[in-house]
């Protein structure tokens, strides 16, 4: 199985939300998915599922009535998810920042991994932050399943899990792992 | 278990047939829609409150473009006349012309949409790739005469921020006419596929009555035989010497929508051809002097219906008031007139069919 793995591919399904926006950073998104920006040849889907995603795909200042949904998505999305914010207001609050029932953007709720900047962000754009939250995405796989990589299988069976073998075999990793 | 029994079904305020969030409430019996409760009010931001507050008069025309991304040049476009006709300007014939082709273009890509989304919802994925591709041709359009696809700041007090050219307006008006062959393409999809008749034909029907009743605005009323429109109403643009006429149906159901969105689609290309062929000469921006003191109303036709904006000044640089009453919450009860009485199944496509703007709704 370990030469297959560096084939190996997941898609990444994303979870679009718009918590306040204007539209139109949503319009995008859907000429993003349409055939002629093509987001669909790295695999991403958009589903309404927050459980089978993946990317979670935020649009918009965070509105008073929306940032508890936004929490609650967030949640229900399983490890390892990313979080995209996509336009300007997202990420501060712009033109929208000090209005009375704004959060200025989606970082005082949520993690963010990447943020796309622009009003509204051309489809280009948005295929670049993708591409770059798909990285991320790889790496946080990479980073979850590592301790069982390392330490599971026999040596788990086997009880010769010391401090000094567990910090060998990291160095060891640490010199193969391709970076 | 009797058959009188009622099924609460939520939808929203996250789904995926929904673009924005909105939250309905439907009360069913056997699968079939008896009461709806709607809860537009998730993206409300407060821009009304800010234009008078802390933005001054000449900053607010960007603010309300945000308001909504699909049809923010007519947001502006109303605040901007509204301004104008406060401080005594009136637009020159070439900016006059421009801010129309702006909107008629800004309807097109709206409508391709709105049909798009809606053959998505009836489950008609191909159809969406297909329309979606085609709208591209709309957007590049805009890209070349604004330099943004959405959000173009494009109106300005007094006049507009940038000139088209003869390359640029040969450009349009070739790629109008590549766009018109696209879209008698699609007025036969959905003249003879029998896929889409089955899924659209005699299916969330408003009638004629009901439409006057509930105040339907828009493709919606002139869905169901309901002649209005502000661009035959108003003088406030020269509709009447670019080709404007006015489409009707009579069925009212999503059939009849799609077709008279389809056939302003044609009307627009048509307008937008005369608009790049025959524009005036002269300046695209005039000098504005002094503030806003008094009150102006400003109606216009946005791709959903008829766009209302109320300017009030004392004479300041910060406003006193500015009210907005956009044409989908004048819709909310003709939708929900609509949903009542048809299928569970049908509702993600009867919504569609409205093409609800929450953000506009909300603001």
């Amino acid at each position: 199985m370990k030469w297959f793995r560096q084939w190996a591919q997941k898609s990444p399904w994303i979870l679009h939300y718009n918590a306040g926006s204007c539209n139109g950073c949503d319009i995008e998104i859907l000429a993003a998915l349409g055939p002629d920006y093509d987001l669909e040849r790295f695999g991403v889907l958009n589903r309404g599922n927050p459980k089978q995603s993946d990317i979670f795909l935020v649009t918009g200042p965070v509105t008073y009535r929306s940032r508890e949904r936004l929490v609650e998505l967030y949640t229900q999305i399983p490890e390892p998810k990313v979080v995209v914010a996509m336009g300007a207001c997202t990420a501060t609050g712009g033109v929208f920042r000090g209005m009375y029932n704004v959060e200025d953007g989606i970082d005082t709720y949520i993690p963010v991994d990447v943020y796309i900047p622009g009003c509204a962000p051309s489809p280009q754009l948005l295929i670049d932050g993708m591409a770059k939250a798909l990285e991320i995405w790889v790496q946080k796989s990479r980073d979850i399943e590592k301790p069982h990589r390392l330490f599971g299988g026999i040596r788990k069976t086997l009880h010769y899990l010391d401090r000094r073998t567990m910090a060998q075999t990291l160095a060891q990793s640490k010199e193969k792992e391709p970076q | 278990m009797s058959d009188t029994k009622t099924v609460q079904i939520p939808l929203g305020s996250q789904h995926i047939a929904l673009l924005e969030p909105v939250a309905f409430t439907f009360q069913t019996q056997n699968e079939r829609i008896i009461a709806v409760d709607a809860d537009v009010g998730f993206v409300h931001r407060g821009v009304e409150r800010a234009c008078a507050s802390t933005f001054t008069f000449d900053q607010v025309a960007t603010v309300v473009a945000r308001v909504c991304g699909l049809c923010a040049i007519t947001h502006s476009t109303s605040y901007v006349l509204a301004v104008e006709e406060l401080l005594g300007v009136s637009m020159t014939p070439r900016i006059a012309y421009l801010r129309m082709l702006m909107v008629e273009l800004d309807r097109i890509h709206s409508h391709m949409l709105c049909l798009a989304h809606t053959a998505e919802n009836a489950g008609f994925e191909a159809l969406f790739m297909q329309i979606m591709h085609e709208r591209e041709i709309v957007m590049r359009l805009q890209e070349s005469i604004t330099g943004n696809r959405v959000q173009f700041d494009y109106v300005t007090i007094g006049g507009v921020n940038r000139d088209i050219d003869a390359m640029v307006a040969a450009h349009v008006d070739s790629e109008l006419s590549r766009l018109r062959e696209k879209i008698e393409h699609l007025y036969g999809l959905f003249d003879t596929n029998i896929t889409l008749s089955r899924r659209y034909q005699g299916i969330g029907v408003l009638s004629l009555e009901d439409a006057m009743k509930l105040n339907a605005l828009g493709p919606i009323a002139r869905a169901s035989g309901l002649a209005i429109d502000v661009r035959s109403q108003t003088s406030t643009f020269p509709y009447h010497e670019v080709g404007y006429a006015i489409q009707t149906h009579t069925a009212g159901d999503i059939d009849a929508r799609n077709r008279v969105r389809l056939a302003e689609i044609f009307n627009s290309i048509e307008m937008s051809q005369n608009i790049v062929r025959n524009i005036p000469e002269g300046e695209i921006i005039q000098k504005v002097r002094g503030k806003p003191n008094g009150q102006a109303i400003v109606r216009i036709e946005a791709p959903r219906g008829e766009i209302f904006y109320l300017v009030r000044g004392s004479g300041n640089k910060i406003l006193d008031r500015v009210r907005i009453k956009t044409p989908t919450f004048s819709t909310i009860p003709a939708m929900i007139r609509t949903f009542e009485g048809s299928m569970y199944a049908d509702a993600p496509a009867i919504l569609a069919s409205f093409d609800p703007c929450m953000s506009c709704t909300a603001k």
